[in-house]
């Protein structure tokens, strides 16, 4: 432990505790451990109370957690744009209808327009459809940023306004009907056809490429601050996090694969292609599912932008001081108008998303979710005045208020309870973040 | 019953229309110029719009000026479209109360205002107006009775609509009368059932998965209260690889729906031909508009399941299972095309299909 000679010494350290000292020295947000803490008691608080109560607790098993991953996707999503809409003193109450109305433009366009004139199946089908829904969830966003931005209308009245229009646009559409089925690649954005689970070796070599990344960026790290003559994190908590991050990824990769798949689909498959069903049964592993690693790759790049673009310090700038923003030259109507576009086009992949898993689309898809994107979000840290949040802080709220939805699901609790603990969890949840930021400021 | 329920639809639609032509020819000469009103809970779910077209065709052939009116979802909305409606002085309104207990009031001074109110599709209680609907009881029957006789025995799951709908809980109570002995006998074992937000596809995957998860698969029927809701079911089964080979229920005569059942991943959709509803209450609504009394309208019977047992005149249409084996009918009827009832369909394996 002597290389803890590599912080700078101050004053201050003399008193530290222990604890205080592995956060300092480690530079861990201590409210992202919060929330981890939170969502470890909620997973271990329903393995017991099912095992409690049925004798047999199915919460932590690898096929609930690889469900509940695949279930959290399309709220993640969403909820990465809404961080910074929200840091920037904005809110976008559009998301839901707009998620719905692109879900049925998209379904409408394979099913009764590209399939019958390419041929079903024919594999261009999904990536007009794709590029369909991006295009036109950047064309309301940029609507909807263009009304705030530069016509001064308030974000809230915006979207409220999107979140009738649209909703009335998705009945319009299809008239109430459900359109199914989907392309067969399409399905594979939604993750329920064997083929849009990866399997074992591609998950393995997932889990490596991150755990490497993991270290990479530790040591351009220490390169960097080397660089500029700050101080270092200790060695010892350099490996700390290594580790963390390497067994983290590893161990996500170890329990979706510790998921064999499903019994009849196993058989099915091993039907079409010849192959003898041994004694034992046949063993494949899910591995990640695609829409998990298309949420995980928004995580990437809209923290890459939050952080690390020129846009990304805007957004945090003007929402920290919009007048000081301005007043430094920062071009916040441009800024605010790209923003919504960007929302809108994260709001097209969840629409994929939820329409291939569904493999159907229909103009109930979608409603509500904006509420609940919001509420990921708020559980994630960001605070409503605006200036603060993080991507992974909103991710890991969509996985909280999921985990208390199948939960309880699989509990077999009544909805109405449902409802009140998800609604006063997300209250909750603010209070403690609002005590916690009191008691540091 | 059992008989009424396999007739074929033509047969139903054509006994339905005649006795309902028998009031409309009774009209005395000056019916028309009468006003009839619809108040629609809202426009945005599924059906409405359908249902709407086929009263003001039946209305406005008859001579009468149909208005309508949309209450947007919401129950002060409606409470004041009826105000508007009576202040307009028509003789009778349909009503698809969006809360059936908020209601009351504006029926209350419709009834003092002399209008004849209509209860269309979704009861309210009052004991001077006509309920008219499909039997949803009979519904949740004919959807436990086609699930049954595909799955006699094993673990029965169950999909029930939004919990605020009483509809899920009349089709429900269906469901259980018709399962009630093979419950008691131990053959069927409830081993899932929940109510889903929104009566929302998504939501039902979602339950559906769990359910799946909580039984490691050990599920052999599932009933599901609707076909929006079936369509999520059949996906969660089809990512275990069990589509097909679990029966589905579900009601509505969706279009997907109606192809899941020609490829077999559904089992029954039960129909309710809103059409056939629409045109039905229109034909009540004349009537009443031209003084006839509610109680004297053919097909007429009292109602008391409410929640409240209040008895009231209803008129409660049957409604019709989509199975494989009636597939063709529903072609015939122009309600799908068969094209879409039968995309992706093997040639060969479905009657009505080719």
């Amino acid at each position: 432990m002597a290389s803890v000679a590599d912080a700078k010494p101050s004053p201050m350290m003399a008193q530290e505790s222990p604890v205080q000292r592995f956060f300092r020295a480690t530079e861990i947000d201590t409210r992202l451990l919060g929330m981890i803490g939170a969502l470890i008691l909620i997973w271990l608080g329903f393995q017991v109370v099912g095992q409690w109560l049925t004798g047999d607790g199915v919460f932590l098993t690898p096929r609930n957690l690889w469900n509940l991953s695949v279930q959290t996707s399309a709220i993640a999503i969403m909820s990465t744009g809404m961080v910074l809409i929200i840091v920037m003193r904005h809110i976008d109450l559009s998301v839901g209808s707009m998620l719905s109305f692109i879900g049925v433009v998209t379904g409408v366009a394979q099913a009764y327009w590209l399939a019958p004139t390419l041929g079903s199946d024919h594999p261009v089908i999904w990536i007009i459809a794709v590029v369909i829904a991006l295009a036109l969830g950047a064309a309301l966003g940029a609507f909807n940023g263009f009304l705030v931005a530069y016509a001064g209308i308030p974000s809230f009245i915006v979207t409220l306004g999107g979140l009738i229009v649209y909703n009335g646009a998705a009945w319009w559409v299809i008239r109430g009907e459900t359109v199914a089925p989907m392309d067969s690649r399409f399905e594979l954005i939604g993750g329920t056809p064997r083929a849009a689970w990866i399997g074992a070796t591609a998950s393995w070599a997932l889990g490596a490429v991150a755990c490497l990344a993991i270290l990479v960026g530790i040591l351009s790290n220490r390169a960097a601050r080397a660089r500029f003559r700050f101080p270092q994190r200790p060695i010892w908590a350099e490996l700390f996090l290594g580790i963390v991050g390497c067994a983290l990824s590893l161990g996500a990769v170890f329990v979706v694969n510790s998921y064999a798949w499903p019994p009849k689909v196993a058989e099915a498959y091993a039907n079409e292609h010849n192959i003898q069903i041994p004694p034992e049964g046949l063993n494949f592993s899910h591995g990640f599912a695609i829409p998990v690693l298309i949420a995980l790759g928004v995580g990437i790049v809209m923290t890459f932008i939050a952080t690390r673009t020129r846009f990304g310090r805007y957004v945090y700038a003007i929402g920290g001081n919009p007048e000081a923003a301005e007043l430094a030259g920062v071009n916040t109507r441009k800024i605010t108008l790209l923003m919504f576009m960007l929302m809108g086009m994260l709001v097209a992949i969840s629409a994929c998303i939820t329409a291939g898993r569904l493999d159907a689309a229909s103009n109930s898809l979608g409603q509500f979710d904006e509420l609940y994107v919001i509420a990921a979000t708020v559980i994630g840290g960001t605070s409503l005045a605006g200036g603060v949040g993080t991507i992974y802080g909103a991710m890991l709220g969509a996985l909280v208020m999921q985990s208390l939805q199948s939960g309880m699901t699989l509990l077999n609790f009544d909805s109405a309870v449902k409802d009140v603990i998800v609604g006063s969890v997300l209250v909750f949840a603010v209070w403690i973040d609002q005590l916690y930021r009191r008691r540091k400021t | 019953m059992r008989n009424a329920q396999t007739r074929a639809f033509g047969a139903a639609l054509l006994g339905l229309t005649s006795a309902l032509l028998l009031s409309a020819s009774a009209m005395p000469a000056d019916a028309a110029g009468k006003k009839i009103a619809a108040s629609w809970k809202t426009f945005q779910e599924e059906r409405w719009k359908t249902d709407d077209a086929a009263i003001k065709k039946v209305i406005e052939a008859a001579g009468d000026t149909y208005i309508s009116a949309d209450a947007q979802g919401s129950a002060a909305k409606q409470a004041s479209d009826i105000e508007a409606l009576i202040a307009q002085k028509v003789d009778v309104i349909l009503v698809v109360a969006y809360d059936s207990d908020a209601i009351l009031p504006s029926i209350k001074a419709a009834n003092d205002a002399g209008v004849k109110m209509i209860a269309y599709d979704v009861q309210f209680e009052d004991p001077n107006s006509l309920y008219i609907t499909f039997d949803n009881i009979g519904v949740g029957r004919l959807m436990a009775q086609e699930v049954l006789k595909a799955k006699p025995a094993g673990n029965y799951a169950f999909i029930k609509g939004d919990k605020g709908d009483p509809n899920a809980t009349f089709l429900f109570s269906g469901i259980t009368e018709v399962l009630k002995p093979a419950m008691d006998a131990g053959k069927i074992k409830n081993v899932c059932e929940t109510f889903t937000d929104g009566w929302k596809p998504d939501n039902a995957q979602k339950n559906m998965e769990q359910c799946l998860t909580k039984q490691n698969n050990k599920v052999d029927a599932v009933v599901s209260e609707n076909d929006g809701m079936a369509s999520g079911v059949v996906a969660a089964l089809k990512a275990q690889g069990m589509d097909g080979q679990v029966p589905v229920s579900g009601q509505d005569g969706d279009l997907a729906a109606i192809n899941r059942v020609a490829l077999g991943t559904q089992t029954v959709s039960i129909w309710k031909d809103s059409r056939v509803l629409g045109k039905a209450a229109a034909e009540a609504a004349i009537a009443i508009a031209d003084g006839k009394k509610i109680a004297d309208l053919p097909g007429v019977a009292k109602f008391n399941k409410g929640k409240k047992g209040v008895e009231m005149n209803s008129i409660l249409l049957p409604p019709d299972p989509i199975t494989k084996n009636n597939l063709g009918d529903v072609i015939d009827t122009g309600w799908i095309s068969k094209d879409k009832a039968c995309a992706g369909v093997k040639p060969g394996t479905v009657k009505g299909c080719g």
